[in-house]
């Protein structure tokens, strides 16, 4: 069974990969969403990443407008406790700082999404928690095979545990977004597209500033 | 394929005489003897490993348990790794039988990933064949084949089944006559770093030569 929807899946090459993270970088620097590319000591591997800081229990579909609002809150204090006290978050077991990976990989050619996450006092989130904090909309289908979507895996660049969304289905779903976009003759970012469908899964909601910045960049090009 | 059946075969039969050993710290009621098992090289250290788990919990309070794992001469040993690979990482060198230690207490959360149950090992097994067929034939094999069949390979590596194993993996190490070989053949390098972590890195390599 081929599940190409009227098409071949799209594959995307890593040097695609690499120009979209820094047009994407470019965007979130713009919006102080503090998104950044880490280089891998002695290689040329590397990954793009942002820490964000999370109250638990916030329900990520019903307080959308909410969590925006938090996350430019956090911008500032997302280096230390000190400054997290000092913008008044007092219980710290109920934060959680969450830690998004966005890496190639040469297998899928596709971008697979890593993160961890962890209570202030390092204590990391199981699977369990983590599929606790999975928005309800989401879970009926995810559950149907719960093993290929969310898994603990180790990170391909550092070797250290994190979990994962599992990259197998990326290019079909991709394809038919891009193809529809192709269609219209709108321009589009890979990673914000992809971002924007797999991040709200696990608590990474993209700004639509990111889609507006794509579209002013592409009519001042015209 | 068939010619190779005996190197599959002695692949697959490959065992390493292990003695397990409970950690010094361990809170027990009477002393821990020493677990002697012949570990299969291909399976995954947490799957092969109940009796050893349950011959030290017998010696210990329930309250004393923790998630189980392993260690070598100080380095935490990474279940999803095969057997066989850990064993030729870290312990190539020393003597028979490999000595391992078991840990209760104090999972190593920065190093290892959690096994609550089987179901997680299956997932990584199933997941490492996907990433494979990625390479070598763009997922068509794997994504073609019925949920049993992933089932079957699964069971076949679980319960030690050659036949059973390789009535599936058959397909997935299979190309069209036309086409000469796989896409890539996927290949992985592991290797151990100076301050003792290791790393690996995913090689895949395109066929040039010609199939005789």
């Amino acid at each position: 069974m081929s599940l190409t929807l009227g098409g071949q899946d799209f594959f995307l090459e890593e040097n695609k990969f690499k120009q979209d993270c820094v047009e994407f970088i470019k965007f979130s620097q713009q919006m102080g969403d503090n998104w950044q590319w880490k280089n891998i000591k002695d290689s040329t591997d590397g990954y793009m990443t942002k820490t964000h800081f999370q109250l638990k229990g916030e329900s990520v579909s019903s307080n959308r407008g909410e969590i925006v609002n938090d996350e430019v809150t956090f911008a500032h204090v997302e280096e230390g406790l000190d400054d997290f006290q000092a913008a008044g978050i007092s219980a710290t077991s109920e934060v959680i700082r969450y830690e998004y990976h966005v890496l190639y990989s040469c297998s899928y050619q596709a971008p697979v999404l890593y993160f961890r996450a962890c209570f202030l006092d390092g204590r990391p989130l199981t699977l369990d928690e983590i599929w606790k904090g999975v928005p309800e909309c989401y879970k009926e289908r995810l559950w149907q095979g719960p093993w290929d979507t969310i898994t603990q895996q180790e990170h391909p660049l550092l070797g250290q545990p994190f979990f994962v969304l599992h990259p197998c289905r990326t290019n079909q779903f991709m394809s038919s977004v891009l193809s529809s976009s192709h269609k219209q003759n709108r321009s589009t970012n890979y990673i914000i597209s992809w971002l924007s469908i797999v991040g709200p899964v696990v608590g990474l909601n993209l700004p639509l500033g990111y889609a507006k910045a794509v579209a002013e960049q592409s009519s001042s090009a015209d | 394929m068939t010619d190779d059946k005996d190197v599959l075969r002695d692949v697959w039969f490959g065992r390493i005489p292990t003695c397990f050993t409970l950690y010094q710290d361990e809170i027990t009621e009477r002393e821990a003897e020493p677990y002697y098992l012949l570990l299969p090289r291909i399976s995954y250290l947490t799957l092969v490993t109940d009796k050893v788990r349950k011959h030290f919990q017998k010696v210990m309070k329930q309250e004393d348990i923790g998630e189980i794992w392993f260690e070598n001469e100080g380095t935490p040993l990474k279940w999803h790794h095969p057997i066989g690979l850990l064993f030729d990482l870290h312990a190539s060198n020393t003597a028979l039988p490999w000595n391992i230690t078991v840990h209760f207490k104090n999972f190593p959360e920065k190093d290892l990933l959690h096994c609550p149950s089987k179901d997680v090992i299956e997932a990584h097994f199933m997941a490492c064949i996907k990433e494979a067929d990625a390479l070598k034939h763009k997922s068509q094999v794997i994504n073609e084949m019925q949920k049993k069949d992933h089932k079957q390979l699964w069971m076949g590596l679980q319960n030690d089944k050659f036949d059973q194993f390789w009535a599936i993996n058959r397909k997935l190490m299979e190309y069209p006559p036309e086409e000469n070989g796989f896409r890539y053949i996927p290949f992985r390098i592991y290797q151990v770093r100076e301050d003792g972590k290791q790393r690996s890195c995913l090689l895949y390599l395109i066929l040039t030569c010609e199939t005789r």
